[in-house]
């Protein structure tokens, strides 16, 4: 590794970094884009139906219809790129980076594996090392960044449906913000701390250990606000075709169409990273006290498509809420749960738990 | 007259949400599993251009003109379906003919032009229904399409071979009776 860092004329350093950098981004993106594959014949064997297996590379080479993926990004990519007469050009073209670049980093901090000693050296498998003090706090306020994207695609594209969309997301955010972050507060507080190399060191490798047992109403309320966070059903109130065309992206085409779309997919690897790590354990392997890292870096990937899947089953089998009951939900049901949560765990460490 | 709405009273479990939402889940990975571990041939899609449906008996398809076993057609151009059809789409010029030689016999009348828009056609059946001699059927044929709208009409000789292939009979581009109709009178 060092000759190739000299190779490259890095530090060591340097050159781990972008090592991580380019395996972690281009995983969650490669993820990401397999996953509109996985929604949509997913979706298919739920509804009984078939989904995309005919696309083919030559006509002949079909691998189960994952050359759609190939073929999409063809087309998006030799659709013309429309914007409208009347729209903000420069936050136009904006929006959709605004909304792929917070998604994408807000992985930045999540441990996808044990670290490992080679060299006398220690590897961190995150991209940002623990103990860099913004721990979990770093992607809870990216994530929060993720609505700008929506919001400045709704506004720029100046057209009313997409306003609107843009509005409910903006809302959607405030009222879902809350009730997760106290959630993620009782994980820190009962941890004692906001890294996430912590939270998962604290959560050990027994599943009766991991968080979720311990606070299952805290998974739930933010297991809930996740799905408000990365905007999808049942409470994709950017979007909504009965109500206002396509939301948001109304205006959007071509490329900038499906960077807007391979946000979402990527927002939503890196909140399934999120929960695997605030809820279950992260790298931790079950019942396995000192794992290989090829081990820990398994189970994390596993937990993490467990979920990511757990987000394509649910939007399949709900309705989406209305407005007013998504509202309802954020401010009446979830804020108090999760402050109910919050003070019973604060009163169960004050008994000295 | 008034409808009584029955009121659902949801016991406190189905109002966590977490409970039905479970139920409904079960419910779609249940349709998931069931799916993964069907053949693609057992699922209810049949994939059109691989797999077709099955034609039951008495289906309304392309249209075919029967012909006799040597050939001849057995359209005797009685003008019955063309007058049946609701969509006019049959247009049929008649001709006389005679020959000692095949089965009709005698003096005949026959189609010397027989055609159906089958961009019109509605395939309702009811030329089939008028028919006389059992001449005209509508068969399981339902693949019609051209790239063109002369192409849809379909002349006397089309339509006669229509099912030539599937049957396994010969293509039969002209008349096995002389065309210029002799006027011979026999008794």
């Amino acid at each position: 590794m060092d000759m190739l860092a000299s190779l490259l004329h890095m530090t060591p350093a340097i050159f781990w970094m972008v090592v991580k950098v380019v395996i972690v981004f281009s995983a969650i993106m490669l993820l990401a884009s397999v996953w509109t594959w996985v929604e949509r014949r997913g979706s298919a064997m739920i509804q009984d139906r078939i989904g995309p297996n005919r696309a083919a590379i030559f006509g002949k080479i079909r691998i189960i219809g994952l050359a759609q993926l190939l073929a999409d990004g063809i087309k998006f990519f030799f659709k013309e790129d429309l914007v409208p007469e009347e729209a903000n050009k420069g936050l136009f073209w904006l929006a959709p980076f605004l909304a792929f670049v917070p998604a994408l980093i807000g992985f930045a901090v999540i441990p996808f594996g044990k670290s490992f000693v080679s060299g006398g050296v220690t590897y961190y498998l995150s991209v940002l090392d623990p103990g860099n003090g913004m721990g979990l706090l770093y992607p809870l306020a990216i994530g929060g960044m993720a609505v700008y994207g929506v919001l400045l695609a709704a506004w720029s594209s100046n057209n009313k449906w997409s306003i609107l969309g843009g509005m409910r997301a903006a809302a959607a955010m405030v009222s879902y913000e809350i009730g997760m972050s106290l959630a993620v507060v009782t994980i820190f507080m009962t941890t004692g701390g906001y890294d996430p190399a912590e939270v998962i060191r604290a959560q050990g490798h027994l599943p009766w250990a991991w968080n979720i047992v311990h606070q299952p109403l805290g998974f739930i309320v933010f297991f809930t606000c996740m799905f408000a966070e990365t905007n999808r059903l049942p409470f994709d109130f950017a979007e909504g075709e009965s109500e206002i065309v396509a939301g948001f992206n109304t205006e959007y085409g071509s490329m900038k169409f499906s960077l807007l779309a391979l946000a979402e997919y990527s927002h939503l690897m890196t909140a399934s990273a999120l929960v695997a790590t605030l809820y279950f354990g992260g790298w931790q392997v079950p019942f396995v006290q000192n794992p290989t890292v090829m081990l820990s870096v398994a189970s994390f990937l596993l937990k993490m498509l467990f979920f990511a899947w757990v987000f394509v089953w649910i939007r399949w089998t709900l309705p989406r809420f209305r407005y007013d009951q998504l509202m309802h939900l954020g401010w009446k049901v979830m804020l108090p749960l999760s402050m109910a949560n919050l003070v019973f765990h604060a009163w169960r460490m004050s008994q000295g738990h | 007259m008034g409808v009584i709405v029955k009121k659902v009273e949801l016991g406190w479990l189905d109002r966590t949400y977490v409970w039905p939402v479970m139920k409904g889940m079960a419910i779609t990975f249940g349709h998931f599993i069931r799916n993964l571990f069907t053949t693609t041939a057992k699922r209810y899609t049949i994939q059109y251009p691989d797999m077709k449906k099955e034609i039951p008996a008495g289906y309304r398809g392309l249209h075919e003109l029967k012909r006799f076993e040597d050939g001849a057609i057995k359209c005797v151009a009685c003008y019955m379906c063309q007058e049946a059809c609701p969509a006019r789409c049959i247009s049929i010029e008649a001709e006389e003919f005679s020959d000692l030689n095949i089965t009709q016999g005698f003096e005949e009348k026959r189609p010397a032009k027989f055609s159906i828009d089958m961009l019109r056609c509605i395939y309702c059946g009811m030329c089939e229904e008028a028919c006389p001699k059992d001449a005209i059927w509508l068969r399981n044929d339902y693949e019609v399409a051209a790239y063109d709208r002369l192409s849809m009409k379909y002349g006397k000789w089309d339509l006669m071979n229509t099912y030539a292939e599937a049957d396994g009979k010969d293509r039969i581009t002209e008349d096995t009776t002389p065309t210029v109709p002799r006027r011979t009178i026999v008794m």
